[in-house]
């Protein structure tokens, strides 16, 4: 059976024996996207769900959704929700199960690993084609792709389509799943952090007016906070007022509650945010590259987030989204943690 | 004759061993640049990094950071948090371009007040070739 | 009286403008194009596709300051000072404004002018020239101007409307505004013939056929509307929005926004009174200070801004508050396609 033949099998089965509540997998995009997020809860319309290397969204960020929905309800459904789950968002998954945010029963895994080791990423799909639209990829036997546009086919070699985060990928097969579907298939990965080797080499002014001029852009439309899985708090720092209000929350308190930025897109105040987000997934961010992907205005968000993930590695011997059981990042520490930055 | 530049350094002391080394080196009557704005915190572990990026935001040139020596926190265990945490602050100013002087991390205790001195002395002419701030400064009002 | 310009005369026109004009053009940044300030003119050509930022921003900008407030010590007691901050008195000229993005100012124009005229965008909008540029083919494959009023060669909202005819444009003056853009020189720009006229014309009509998306009896959706309020369809579509508010901050005709005080010191008093662009898509937009919000979750967001466009505004100014310009259908990160939900809700019981 071809991958997505298996999928719809074992979803069907699921949903017939209502082992879950809903799967969330892909379907057929209009013209915006090649393939977009779907939310199947009945057996025969898994006929919808598809599986190739346009499916680049990461579905874990769903289940974030699917926590607050339950709390929500008064009395919510108990069964799992079902994910249809790649390498690197079997990782994103791992990451809310280690900081206990969703419990292993509530989310039933289909794991699937990437056939040729990766998603397209579109603007590089986007700049081959030129004017042309692509309405469909398919596999080669070659390590290439077949694009169809609206004036015929075309062929690629996959590397050259492929998103750079694909191209380091740790976690083609993916790390945890209750089924996985299909065969696992392995990419030799390129050197790992291969990303950041530009940059570092820069001199620090030379970092900052890349940096300025990249940040400099930010509409602050909040587009790479709400596509990140981990990015799930309730009240975050850059909203200006307090969402967890209550009714007996007093006037003083609403008053004096410390704004940290203001709403303006000044280039100190997108620094900021930028950096404040930043931090806050240091050991934490698993490279799905979604911020990158939904900025409207092309903003390498990867970098930032990259840096401190290799430090991670560097620093502390820290593989983000591997083990359950590994405390995070910031909440542990070791004896022999370096300090040879402090005075 | 144009006035010369002062740094002006954000200090966060943790409560039981830096502040109070600085209160020492007050006592003690020693003489130190008066460039620091000391805000005290209960702990180095409780230094969020966005107090070092509002510190920045709204125009201090330098950040300290100061806590109690591994194995002495108060608390036991805030200042190994913070060692990490500090450390991914600083390489990540580092990335964005920050001069790598403008933000650091020390451990002085109560009876260190010689060393408390030394160490802004030593800021504080590290900054001042480096001039004011303007990266992540909010504008001008 | 309708004009002809070569293109290799296009940047001397823009030349004779940047010394007194602010001039916007359409110019490429990494593999977007978005409207920046020209200062050297021969970097503009016209040839490209839609940007991804509309023109919006530049009359209704994503940061304006309204005023600026300080306290002053007097003799006697503290005084606070307000001082109203307009927008700066030099003319803006706005090239590569497509049909749809014109059209949009002629709606943004209902909603800040009307019973009380917001004097920030009107004056940045008296001191605007927008040239428009009529669109030979479909810039997106997600435009659909067609099917809400629009077209590839609306003239609403503009002031003068290019038409691309190979080496050269057809010119149309449309308001005073457009006349005195063009006197600026007036040398470049002589009379149209016939053939030119009659050449623009057959590229308008054959432009409109080219739409890929089109949405069949969208005048049966604003009443279908009326009765969908509690509908669970609403839950169905918004299952996967993200709620990130690119649909609304890169909307031609969205015009939500906040104001906040940014306070640059409290004693002495002093800040600033900013208006920021907001999105009814974020969470806390309609929450209460009691902490009760009346859109608690997506469903309810999607459907306000389906209810906003496409039957309040047109109970109110009877037009769509939509232009079909196809930037939401191509930039939602989810794909939820607005052309697909007015579809389904245009059948939706039948």
């Amino acid at each position: 059976m071809t991958k997505i033949e298996e999928i719809k099998a074992t979803a069907k089965k699921l949903l017939e024996e209502g082992k879950v509540k809903y799967i969330i997998g892909y379907e057929q995009g209009t013209n915006g996207w090649l393939s977009n997020p779907v939310f199947i809860k009945k057996p025969e319309d898994v006929e919808r769900f598809v599986w190739d290397p346009s499916c680049v969204h990461n579905l874990a960020k769903f289940l974030v959704d699917e926590k607050r929905r339950k709390s929500r309800e008064k009395q919510p459904d108990k069964r799992p929700v079902g994910v249809i789950v790649k390498g690197c968002d079997s990782r994103a998954v791992i990451v809310l199960l280690q900081e206990k945010f969703i419990n292993r029963e509530d989310v039933f895994l289909l794991g699937v690993s990437c056939e040729q080791g990766g998603v397209v990423d579109d603007k590089k799909l986007a700049k081959k084609l030129g004017k042309k639209n692509a309405k469909k990829i398919e596999l080669g036997d070659k390590d290439n792709l077949i694009i169809t546009t609206e004036e015929g086919k075309l062929e690629f070699p996959t590397t050259e389509l492929l998103a750079e985060r694909c191209l380091e990928c740790k976690a083609n097969v993916p790390l945890i799943f209750d089924v996985l579907v299909g065969d696992k298939t392995q990419r030799p990965q390129d050197k790992p952090f291969k990303s950041l080797e530009e940059i570092e080499k820069l001199s620090p002014e030379e970092r900052w007016n890349f940096w300025r001029e990249q940040i400099e852009k930010c509409v602050r439309c909040y587009a790479c906070r709400s596509a990140c899985p981990m990015c799930y708090c309730d009240e975050c720092v850059v909203d200006s007022i307090n969402l967890a209000v209550a009714p007996d929350t007093s006037a003083e308190e609403k008053a004096l509650k410390i704004r940290w930025l203001d709403k303006s897109t000044e280039k100190s105040e997108n620094f900021v945010y930028h950096l404040v987000r930043a931090i806050h997934l240091a050991g934490r961010c698993i490279d799905c590259g979604e911020c990158e992907r939904v900025c409207p205005l092309d903003i390498p968000l990867r970098l930032l987030n990259k840096k401190l993930e290799k430090e991670a590695k560097l620093l502390y011997d820290y593989e983000v989204g591997c083990d359950v059981n590994q405390p995070s990042l910031v909440s542990s520490f070791k004896d022999t943690d370096p300090e040879d930055f402090i005075r | 004759m144009a006035e010369e530049f002062e740094p002006k350094i954000v200090a966060f002391l943790c409560k039981w061993c830096s502040s109070a080394g600085s209160d020492l080196a007050g006592v003690s009557r020693m003489e130190y640049p008066a460039n620091v704005v000391p805000i005290q915190v209960m702990c180095s572990g409780s230094v969020s990094p966005l107090y070092i990026f509002s510190a920045f935001n709204k125009g201090a040139d330098g950040v300290l950071v100061s806590g109690c020596h591994p194995g002495d926190c108060h608390y036991i265990k805030g200042n190994f948090y913070a060692r990490r945490r500090l450390a991914l602050v600083k390489k990540l100013l580092e990335h964005i371009g920050l001069e790598p002087q403008r933000f650091q991390v020390s451990w002085v205790s109560a009876a260190e007040g010689t060393k408390y001195t030394q160490i802004i002395k030593d800021f504080v002419k590290e900054l001042k070739p480096l001039g004011p701030q303007t990266k992540l400064r909010r504008e001008a009002q | 009286m309708d004009k002809i310009l070569a293109k290799k005369d296009f940047p001397q026109w823009l030349k004779k403008l940047v010394g007194s004009h602010t001039v916007y053009a359409p110019l490429p940044e990494g593999d977007i194009w978005n409207y920046k300030v020209v200062s050297d003119s021969a970097d503009v050509n016209l040839d490209f596709l839609t940007t991804t930022v509309p023109p919006k921003g530049i009359i209704f900008p994503q940061r304006e300051v309204f005023l600026e407030f300080q306290t002053s010590s007097g003799e006697k007691d503290e005084t606070i000072e307000v001082k109203e901050v307009l927008p700066e008195d030099r003319p803006v000229a706005v090239f590569g404004v497509r049909p749809c993005d014109g059209k949009s100012f002629f709606l943004q124009d209902k909603v800040f002018g009307g019973d009380f005229e917001d004097p920030y965008y009107w004056k940045r909008r008296n001191l605007t020239t927008l040239v428009g540029l009529a669109c030979s083919t479909p810039p997106s494959p997600n435009c659909f101007c067609t099917s809400v009023g629009g077209s590839p060669h609306s003239k609403e909202g503009l002031d003068i409307l290019l038409t691309d005819l190979g080496d050269h444009y057809f010119v149309e003056s449309l308001t005073p505004k457009g006349d005195k853009l063009i006197g600026e020189a007036k040398t470049l720009f002589p009379q149209a013939k016939p053939k030119d006229k009659k050449e623009a014309a057959g590229i308008h009509a054959e432009a409109a056929k080219k739409l890929s998306r089109q949405i069949k009896n969208l005048d049966k959706v604003p009443d279908k509307l009326k009765g969908m309020f509690d509908s669970p369809f609403w839950d169905e579509e918004a299952m996967s929005c993200l709620r990130c508010g690119i649909c609304t901050y890169l909307c031609p005709t969205c015009h939500c926004f906040d104001l906040n005080d940014e306070v640059a010191s409290s004693s002495p008093l002093k800040g600033k009174r900013v208006r920021t662009w907001d999105t009814c898509q974020f969470p806390d937009y309609s929450m209460h200070s009691s902490g009760h919000n009346p859109r608690p979750n997506k469903a309810s967001r999607l459907r306000q801004r389906m209810y906003h466009k496409f039957r309040y505004f047109v109970d109110i100014h009877k037009n769509y508050q939509c232009t079909g310009c196809g930037r939401c259908v191509s930039l939602c990160p989810v794909g939820i396609d607005i052309i697909k939900v007015l579809e389904k809700v245009r059948d939706y019981g039948s």
